[in-house]
């Protein structure tokens, strides 16, 4: 067993851990964040996908003692139904929800890219979610939103 | 009451998604719970001579080690029950599923499956359909589908097709083929099964098909349907995939025989061996039209790869059947539709459900019809389109409204900028 420090969505966690253990492991099963998703355990499709110190990773390729001394922020860490953030009001009123596996990836994605650019041309925003793959949706839906949120964030 | 129909409809599930709170059946765990692996098939044909899982049996954290001869009734499908939920016997594709593991932990089942020693006998192997459908051609299925691996054929009938011959100007004849597609849902399938307090059953799965799903599950165990529960959580895409029963028949079995919770997962890699397949379809076309644009004969031949087992396959090449000519009107017409066993995956239900692959063959045809006759795409196709009142070659008025001339007109002016730009 070894020893992991780390904050996730804004709480200090100190947790101990097999060497092996991969982050979604920890976040789902450690710790209980199950919006996280598993869906092809290899770095292809964004079901899991998470902030690290402000930069998307694939939680299931990235050992959880990778993790050590940084900052995570899994879908659990973002708005709530009183509050949502920009991107999931844009997401649920663009219709670019269908089954939702791929949501949670989605959102952390485009969140991650409205924080460093919040006014984000369509190649930019195309080039930011091309590491998650949705099978429902055909992508549009999902472009729009985060145009949508973009707006909303800028005020434009 | 019409307040829906031109106005935006927020999904009743979509929040809990954006909030990662909806949950699918791998985010469940209970107290206790014991997670299973399923060992499958590497070969596409085989016997197995001999499973010894006595190693398995007695590895430390194993609850159970389950085999064919666990199966009280060792059968499923959804049309005809010919694929077993553990192979006793005869291996028929990739992927069929032999035995399963319970144990403590993921690992440990997976150890446990690595310990279990099998003997086969590869048989030879079908991979092509015209060879499958051969006369002689080895049966997959003699006990369920006798001695043919054709297991379904419809012809469609319409008018005199020698005279449809006669009167066509220009024929054009060739041959398509599609390809096997995999759904690949996002969410790999996976399971939560136990026991509860008065002794039945409790699955929590995302299946398309819970009411089914209890009458197989029910089947396998021997047990009263009235004693399985079958509760369905977020599904996590499924396209057709999920309507064959897959993991939760195998969990159900576990939680049954140990009376514990049993939580299965596949891997992606799993998930590919283990659930159906769009079918791959062979069509040959022979289509005639008189000079004036005018369709007047189809001779289509489709045929099916149906892979190991049944699953949907009649339906599915009834549909493919149905929608040979695609929307437009052919007087004299006959097209025959096959189903046929291979040793490939097996194939059921994917979006189009038989419908879509037929587009590849008629739309091209009409594609090189208008070529022949120096019609450009468009003006072929409004020839012969279906309208109000036009009789489809399976007899069906189309009484209502179709609306594809208005959209055709619609997309015409785009049609003429792309040609231009060329």
């Amino acid at each position: 067993m070894v020893e992991l420090e780390l904050t996730v969505n804004g709480k200090a966690c100190m947790l101990k851990i097999e060497p092996g253990e991969r982050l979604i492991d920890v976040l789902r099963q450690r710790l209980g964040l199950t919006g996280t998703k598993e869906g092809c355990g290899e770095g292809e499709c964004g079901a899991c996908t998470v902030i690290m110190d402000g930069r998307t990773i694939n939680s299931c390729v990235v050992l959880a003692i990778q993790a050590h001394g940084r900052d995570i922020t899994t879908i659990e860490g973002v708005g709530n139904r009183i509050r949502p953030h920009p991107v999931q009001r844009a997401f649920v009123e663009e219709g670019a929800v269908q089954c939702g596996y791929c949501t949670p990836g989605m959102v952390l994605a485009a969140k991650a890219l409205l924080d460093k650019n919040p006014d984000p041309s369509p190649q930019e925003i195309g080039a930011a979610m091309s590491g998650n793959l949705c099978r429902c949706t055909g992508y549009d839906k999902i472009l729009r939103a985060v145009q949508r949120a973009a707006r909303e964030v800028t005020g434009t | 009451m019409t307040s829906v129909i031109g106005s935006r409809v927020v999904r009743e599930d979509a929040w809990g998604k954006v909030f990662g709170q909806a949950q699918y059946p791998a985010d469940l765990n209970l107290p206790g719970q014991i997670y299973g692996v399923v060992l499958r098939s590497p070969h596409s044909h085989a016997r197995i001579l001999s499973m010894d899982v006595r190693k398995a049996r007695e590895l430390p954290g194993v609850a159970a080690v389950l085999t064919a001869a666990d199966v009280p009734r060792n059968s499923h499908g959804v049309l005809y029950r010919d694929q077993p939920v553990l192979v006793a016997e005869h291996i028929r594709m990739v992927g069929d599923p032999l035995l399963a593991v319970g144990a403590e932990s993921l690992e440990l089942a997976r150890e446990a499956a690595g310990l279990v020693e099998i003997e086969y006998e590869p048989l030879p192997a079908l991979f092509d359909t015209e060879e499958a459908m051969r006369p002689g051609a080895s049966p997959l299925h003699p006990e369920v589908h006798g001695l043919s691996n054709v297991f379904y054929h419809l012809p469609v009938v319409k008018g005199d097709l020698n005279k449809g011959w006669e009167i066509a100007d220009v024929v054009v004849e060739r041959d398509y083929s599609t390809q096997m597609v995999d759904h690949a849902f996002l969410q790999p399938e996976a399971v939560l099964a136990h026991v509860d307090a008065r002794g039945n059953l409790v699955i929590q799965v995302s299946t398309q098909y819970p009411h089914y799903d209890r009458g197989e599950i029910a089947h396998a165990l021997g047990i009263k349907v009235s004693r399985v529960q079958v509760k369905t959580l977020s599904i996590g895409g499924s396209f057709g995939g999920r309507e064959d029963i897959s993991l939760q028949l195998i969990a159900a079995m576990l939680a049954y025989k140990t009376l514990r919770p049993v939580k299965m997962e596949n891997s992606r890699e799993e998930s590919f061996y283990s659930h159906c397949k769009r079918h791959p379809m062979s069509m040959h076309y022979k289509t005639g039209a008189t000079r004036q644009g005018k369709l007047v004969a189809l001779e289509a031949r489709i045929v099916g790869d149906a892979g190991a087992y049944a699953s949907w396959s009649p339906n599915i090449l009834r549909k493919a059947a149905i929608h040979a000519t695609g929307p437009y009107e052919i007087p004299h017409l006959r097209v025959d539709s096959y189903a046929v066993f291979t040793n490939n995956p097996w194939t059921g239900a994917m979006r189009g459900f038989g419908a879509a692959q037929p587009v590849l063959a008629y739309e091209s045809q009409m594609d090189i019809l208008a070529q022949e006759l120096g019609l450009s795409p468009l003006e072929i196709r409004l020839r012969n389109i279906f309208r109000t009142g036009s009789v489809t070659a399976t007899g069906q008025l189309l009484s209502g409204s179709v609306g594809l001339e208005e959209c055709l007109q619609k997309v015409a002016p785009f049609l003429r900028q792309e040609e231009d730009k060329e």
